[in-house]
């Protein structure tokens, strides 16, 4: 068979062994997926949405009860964007839990992560646009904690969110906010999101397609061919896709009514849940070191993983838990339970 | 691989399928464009079986969100009544003034008779101060019966009347020294028009402008409720008056105890005198909008607002009642009778005319010297004759009713 377009977009033969769904769990790809799912969605729903802080609201209820299938496809919107967000975390979970960050991917681990951290704003941004009492709380609460970082706060506020935090010119969170987010989640984050999409792709194949032992040391050396993984992306596509719509069908995104005076908080005081751990870690006192410099330190432990921790022996890439690199396992895995802790308490807390 | 991917591709349409299908069992969105709003609403697609609340207010022009808040586009109940205006009773006086104000509607000057909102949100049945102020009065802690107190706190920037008072202030039971008066804000604030009724049919109103509007009798226990009328029958009044009495003793509410039967014994309680007109007539066929609704000023009693009297109709022994031949000018008059069209205002009719001047429009003044009143509930015509030439007793400084039933009560 000659290879068409999508043949030629993979390599000619890969792994047998790395390419097992046990091994790679098809993070990288799903998420992928999930984009272009993304991006069709959202530029349906660009077609009725008004950024504007008057009629943000009801042009998505617009979009959510009178636009032909409109709420199902704002429902594949959200859950196609809370799952990204879940599909990343597992790809680094992956990634570090198989030593896969080993030089010479280091930097695209450094990709990865910035992907990670985009989709978790765009995520944010996309949440903001509903303009709605279910975001208000958590709009002014995120947006108040830029203000809190020493010299900066007050200049980043203005350039990232709009208004003047004093109210001098222009109330803050009004308009120029809405406009702001709008174009952040739109343009401001989605093209250096599809930039660093390409490059972390054209990465993998530089750096030597999936991680795996020198030829030397390589106990297993079948291989299949780009025609079977197609197949395989094909399948799970297909797959992804239907438990999409499932719960498309089933659980429609939250919505709620337009948020009447900015200065008045309306609806409950929640973050959405991908933040819930940093919400919950506001409680324990101040706000610039709980909610922005303990996440930024985070961020840097795990920018630091393929730096400054042991690293992966080349004889044990390609496979699950080397023992090569077990502090950088038990680092992520203390991260990720303290995150998933404190996302139970705080909707816990919240409920 | 093959035929698992054609398995995942029937899964997929399968799952398309269901989504379409569930998409076709959505109802039928129905909009309705308000004229006065010009934005279309979709609160029929599941209240088409609604009936129009009046047709004063009809829906093409009104909507349902210009007066009842909501999200006009939601089609999921939960969002489309989260921003409701005082939930299913907008016209409540928490939310009135948005709900049925405006600068259009009935909120505005005594002179273009648009000012309902401010005239009941003064008046004595909102703020229920001359109960308050006999209360205080009684029990020492006020040394005359003049109110200070409301239900809520409540100023008038322009005092019309003698006894019109600039303003009263939040009346709090707990502040009361008096455990008697304590009491009595925990017993007895059920009868303001914005108070929780008592529990009971014979109480079941609404609040707020629907308290007397919205007709309850019979129409609540069949949950008709969307319905706003000029025609109150006495029994729209009876939810809070003549229900029962005031123990001051235990300081309760003792509610009257014999069975409504009919009209003549369901009006008034048992130990009330009354005359045949009183209980055969509704009571708005005699008290005007100004005694029921206010005059716009805040007052200490009902008996600074009350002004119709026997002799409004029947004149003395020495006096015809005053009369009034409607012209163009009597423009209140032409719109009342058009809101409750059980006569056919026209120029020229000679009416009777209260004491402050207002044509009573439901009243003709007839060729041989009698009177007609067309009642406004019932449409019934009762005929009558004034005082003058007759051989009544009464002394022209006894006008008050009490002097009148010594001879003309009704036996039951």
């Amino acid at each position: 068979m000659r290879p068409n377009f999508f043949h030629h977009i993979h390599p000619p033969s890969i792994p047998a062994r790395q390419s097992r769904w046990r091994y790679t769990l098809g993070a990288g790809g799903t998420a992928v997926f999930l984009v272009l799912v993304l991006i069709i969605t959202g530029s349906l729903e660009m077609f009725y949405y008004i950024p504007t802080t008057r009629e943000a609201a009801t042009s998505i209820q617009t979009i959510a009860y009178l636009v032909p299938f409109g709420g199902f496809v704002r429902n594949l919107h959200f859950w196609a964007a809370q799952l990204l967000v879940v599909v990343c975390a597992v790809h680094l979970v992956r990634v570090v839990f198989t030593g896969a960050y080993a030089a010479p991917r280091r930097f695209n681990y450094l990709l990865g992560l910035a992907l990670f951290v985009l989709a978790i704003l765009l995520d944010f941004t996309g949440y903001v646009l509903r303009w709605d009492t279910g975001i208000h709380w958590a709009l002014v609460v995120g947006t108040n904690l830029l203000k809190t970082i020493p010299l900066l706060g007050n200049t980043l506020y203005v350039l990232l969110i709009g208004g003047q935090p004093a109210a001098v010119l222009e109330p803050a969170l009004s308009q120029a906010t809405l406009t702001r987010f709008y174009a952040w989640h739109l343009v401001g984050l989605m093209l250096p999101a599809a930039f660093l999409m390409g490059w972390h792709a054209f990465r993998v194949r530089r750096d030597g397609g999936i991680a795996l032992p020198p030829a030397s040391l390589r106990t297993d050396n079948q291989r299949i061919t780009r025609f079977e993984l197609v197949r395989r992306e094909v399948l799970a596509m297909l797959l992804s896709a239907s438990a999409l719509i499932l719960i498309s069908i089933f659980a429609p995104a939250p919505i709620g009514a337009p948020i009447k005076e900015i200065a008045n908080l309306s609806g409950e005081a929640r973050a959405p849940w991908f933040f819930l751990w940093v919400q919950q870690m506001l409680k324990w006192g101040d706000p610039f070191v709980w909610g922005i410099l303990v996440p930024l330190i985070v961020l840097a432990v795990l920018a630091l993983i393929p730096y400054v921790f042991p690293k992966p022996a080349e004889n044990e890439l390609g496979r699950w838990f080397p023992k090569s690199n077990r502090l950088a396992q038990v680092v992520l895995a203390l991260i990720a339970l303290l995150v998933i802790a404190l996302t139970l308490f705080g909707s816990l807390a919240a409920s | 691989m093959r035929k698992l991917i054609v398995l995942a591709s029937g899964f997929l349409l399968l799952a398309l399928a269901l989504a379409g299908w569930m998409n076709s069992r959505q109802p039928q969105a129905l909009a309705v464009i308000p004229s006065m709003t010009g934005q279309p609403e979709y609160c029929l697609t599941c209240h088409a079986d609604l009936p129009e609340i009046s047709s004063s207010h009809p829906l093409k022009i009104f909507g349902c969100v210009l007066c009842h808040g909501g999200e006009r586009l939601a089609l999921d109940a939960d969002l489309a009544h989260s921003s409701m205006r005082g939930g299913k009773n907008p016209s409540d006086l928490a939310v009135v003034e948005q709900s049925c104000g405006g600068g259009k509607c009935h909120s505005g000057t005594a002179t273009d008779n648009l000012d309902h909102i401010q005239r009941v949100m003064t008046s004595i049945q909102s703020t229920y101060a001359g109960a308050i102020a006999n209360i205080r009065f009684t029990f020492g802690a006020q040394p005359d019966l003049t109110a200070r107190f409301s239900i809520q706190v409540v100023t008038d920037n322009q005092v019309t009347t003698k006894t019109g008072l600039p303003s009263l202030k939040a009346f709090n039971p707990a502040q009361e020294a008096n455990p008697l008066i304590q009491k009595f804000g925990q017993e007895c604030l059920t009868c303001h028009i914005n108070a929780t009724p008592r529990d009971g049919m014979q109480f079941a109103r609404l609040t707020g402008c629907a308290a007397c509007h919205t007709p309850a009798l019979n129409s609540f226990a069949k949950g008709q409720v969307h319905h706003l009328t000029t025609v109150i029958s006495y029994s729209q009044c009876n939810t809070c008056h003549n229900r029962g009495n005031y123990d001051l003793r235990s300081m309760s509410f003792v509610e009257r105890s014999d069975q409504l039967t009919d009209r003549l014994h369901d009006y008034y309680q048992p130990i009330a005198q009354f005359t045949r007109c009183e209980y055969t007539l509704d009571c708005v066929d005699c008290h005007t909008r100004s005694e029921a609704m206010g005059d716009g000023d805040l007052h200490s009693s009902k008996k600074d607002i009350q002004y119709i009297q026997c002799k409004t109709c029947h004149g003395t022994l020495t006096e015809l009642p005053q009369t009034h031949t409607i012209t163009e000018a009597d423009r209140l008059a032409f719109k009342l009778a058009f809101l409750n069209p059980v006569v056919q205002l026209k120029v020229g009719d000679t009416v009777l005319l209260t004491e402050k001047g207002e044509p009573l429009w439901n009243t003709r003044v007839l060729a041989d010297g009698t009177y007609e009143m067309i009642g406004k509930v019932t449409n019934q015509k009762f005929n009558f004759r004034p005082v003058k030439g007759t051989t009544c007793k009464q002394k022209v400084d006894q006008q008050g009713s009490q002097y009148c039933h010594q001879c003309h009560s009704v036996q039951r």
